[in-house]
């Protein structure tokens, strides 16, 4: 019981990760209709810019709650500005060629973006400071929980419960859903569509900014091509959410993240992945378009 | 009918034909996976570019091709000659078995299926299921194709087997443009609504296509296991098949001369420029993005435009 409640908090710790990675192909799928291949190097930049940024201002020093904010404010700026100029270099022009081109440029953009990273702080891995977030450990009934884990987790809640209401309650929220609507009578209505999708790359790469130190926080190490194998089980969880579905990509993360823990604690680790696509397929056999996905017929 | 595009291909041909009297091993060896990897890019252009299914597992076929052949000699002592059936009819099954069940998902998640089952292949092949892959090493020594005591073991003979199979399998393409096969999924590629209207069994056709693409990429895998006499894992990764994508859609999908040259930009290009080792694939990545920019069809698309060849000519 213990092992089980022990996996479930990992789980959910590791969900929330690929929750908000997943939210950022989800809100560029929804508006865009594009598979943004390059957001998991995105997410694996944001924790080595984080790492710069924090050696940058604070050295080796002791660490405050101002010294976090601002590395995490910092980062998701820069990754923030490198996401939107991702969208107006490599996105932007193949707005209405075939939607696979869109797809290979975005494949790409994330070579680019990889190797970029390798040049820049080289092949071998890098190590996070320990001392980011105090070394507190809560033990509540045998269960170990860490203050990253809490961190992650209420942060992510907070962005997560933050960004549905932002999508629901304000103007610009309802003017990203018309767009993911139809991006055409959205224009005609008065809305300015590049605005939007400048928006989305914005909200998108900076909740993958937060994943990508919160990875490095939790996992410690970080190497340059690690983005692929975060992206693709966030991706996962999009699709088993339903892609371009909001609520969608936070529940496929967190049931996503409790599948594998639950697998790796109970099963086997070397079998992880396998069992990861087996449950993506198995959904999709029964719900084509993922849990929270519409079915909608395609329009002619 | 002798115009550009067929002097083009004849000029072409010939040069491939005396292409291992004027290199050395290194780049007959080169030579020789090109030739391999346009029968695989091919093949997965029948899926992606001309039935329009979104596939980006294809490694995982022209590894099942390879790890048959591989298995069927090292471990069962067959000779070479007598896997070859397997090695087509295999992925041939294991595409049915595996794509039949979510052949009706829209492009994009079934994208992510494909993926997954490459993901699925390579995590068999590294846990060495049932004691018969080798796990993450691989097999080794394959042997070659020998014929009533005759050895095909040289370089040279390795490129003109594969230059065989290219031919056939690009036989196989020309009769495809122009069967009910090849015009069914032109038909699902331009409007899947309108061709299920008219009463194209759209569900069928992108089966048949898959099979098809999985049959001739097993092929290609197991001449591709007897040049390299060894298989492992990572040959056969998700990298390899969002390459061989990359190459259909770089090249030009549902055109013959597009793949080729495709194929040509993604694995022989690099191959020229392995001096510039840490900053290769940076150019790379660039060069994806303007070539998707200036050219968003690929290098060399399809020639036809709305209208196919055997409409102008009359349906016999």
């Amino acid at each position: 019981m213990d092992i089980f409640l022990q996996q479930m908090v990992n789980g959910l710790t590791i969900g929330s990760l690929y929750a908000l990675v997943a939210l950022g192909y989800t809100m560029v799928y929804g508006v865009m209709r594009l598979i943004n291949f390059a957001h998991g190097d995105l997410v694996a930049f944001s924790a080595f810019i984080g790492l710069s940024v924090y050696a940058q201002i604070f050295g080796e020093s002791v660490t405050s709650l101002i010294a976090v904010i601002t590395v995490f404010v910092f980062t998701a700026a820069i990754v923030a500005f490198v996401g939107v100029l991702l969208e107006r270099l490599a996105y932007r022009p193949l707005r209405t060629a075939p939607r696979l081109s869109a797809v290979v440029s975005a494949l790409g953009a994330g070579l680019v973006i990889q190797n970029s990273v390798m040049l820049i702080w080289g092949p071998n891995m890098k190590i996070f400071p320990s001392n980011l977030f105090p070394a507190t450990i809560w033990e509540i009934g045998g269960i170990v929980i860490t203050f990253t884990q809490v961190m992650i987790l209420g942060l992510s809640s907070v962005l997560m419960v933050g960004l549905y209401f932002f999508i629901h309650q304000t103007k610009i929220g309802t003017a990203i859903r018309a767009v993911a609507i139809d991006q055409d009578a959205a224009k005609l209505m008065g809305i300015n569509v590049n605005r939007i999708v400048m928006i989305i790359f914005i909200i998108g790469s900076s909740l993958g900014a937060v994943a990508g130190l919160f990875i490095g926080t939790y996992y410690r190490g970080v190497t340059f091509d690690m983005g692929w194998m975060y992206g693709l089980n966030a991706f996962v969880a999009a699709i088993m959410g339903g892609i371009g579905n909001i609520p969608g990509a936070m529940l496929g993360g967190l049931l996503l993240g409790l599948f594998n823990a639950m697998i790796t604690g109970y099963i086997s680790t070397q079998w992880a992945e396998t069992f990861t696509f087996v449950l993506l397929i198995a959904i999709l056999v029964f719900r084509p378009t993922g849990i929270l996905g519409e079915t909608v017929a395609e329009k002619v | 009918m002798m115009n550009k595009t067929s002097l083009i291909a004849i000029a072409l041909l010939v040069f491939m034909g005396f292409f291992p009297l004027f290199v050395d091993s290194a780049w007959l060896a080169v030579g020789t996976t090109f030739l391999v990897f346009s029968v695989v890019a091919l093949s997965q252009d029948i899926i992606l570019g001309r039935a329009g299914v979104f596939h980006m597992g294809h490694a995982m076929f022209f590894g099942l091709g390879a790890y048959t052949t591989a298995i069927l000699n090292v471990n069962f002592g067959l000779p070479i000659l007598a896997t070859w059936a397997p090695a087509v009819l295999v992925p041939m099954l294991v595409a049915f078995v595996m794509v039949a069940p979510i052949i009706h998902l829209r492009g994009d998640y079934l994208l992510v299926a494909t993926i997954g089952f490459n993901i699925i292949f390579i995590q068999v092949l590294e846990n060495d299921i049932f004691g018969l892959t080798g796990g993450p090493n691989g097999l080794f020594g394959i042997d070659v194709v020998r014929v009533l005591g005759f050895d095909f073991s040289s370089q040279t003979h390795m490129y003109y087997m594969a230059f065989i199979l290219l031919g056939i399998t690009l036989f196989i393409m020309r009769n495809l443009d122009k069967s009910k096969f090849g015009r069914a999924m032109f038909y699902i590629h331009k409007d899947e609504i309108a061709a299920q209207s008219m009463g194209i069994n759209v569900r069928y056709f992108k089966l048949y296509a898959f099979i098809l693409g999985a049959g001739i990429a097993g092929a290609a895998g197991s001449m591709f296991s007897v040049q390299y006499s060894a298989v492992s894992p990572e040959a056969f990764n998700v990298t390899q098949s969002i390459m061989f994508f990359t190459i259909v859609l770089v090249g030009g999908s549902a055109s013959l001369p597009g793949v080729l040259i495709g194929t040509f930009v993604m694995f022989v290009l690099p191959e020229m420029f392995r001096e510039f080792e840490t900053a290769r694939y940076l150019v790379f990545g660039v060069a994806m993005i303007l070539t998707m920019i200036l050219r968003p069809r690929g290098i060399w698309p399809v020639r036809f435009g709305n209208i196919p060849d055997f409409l102008k000519k009359g349906v016999k």
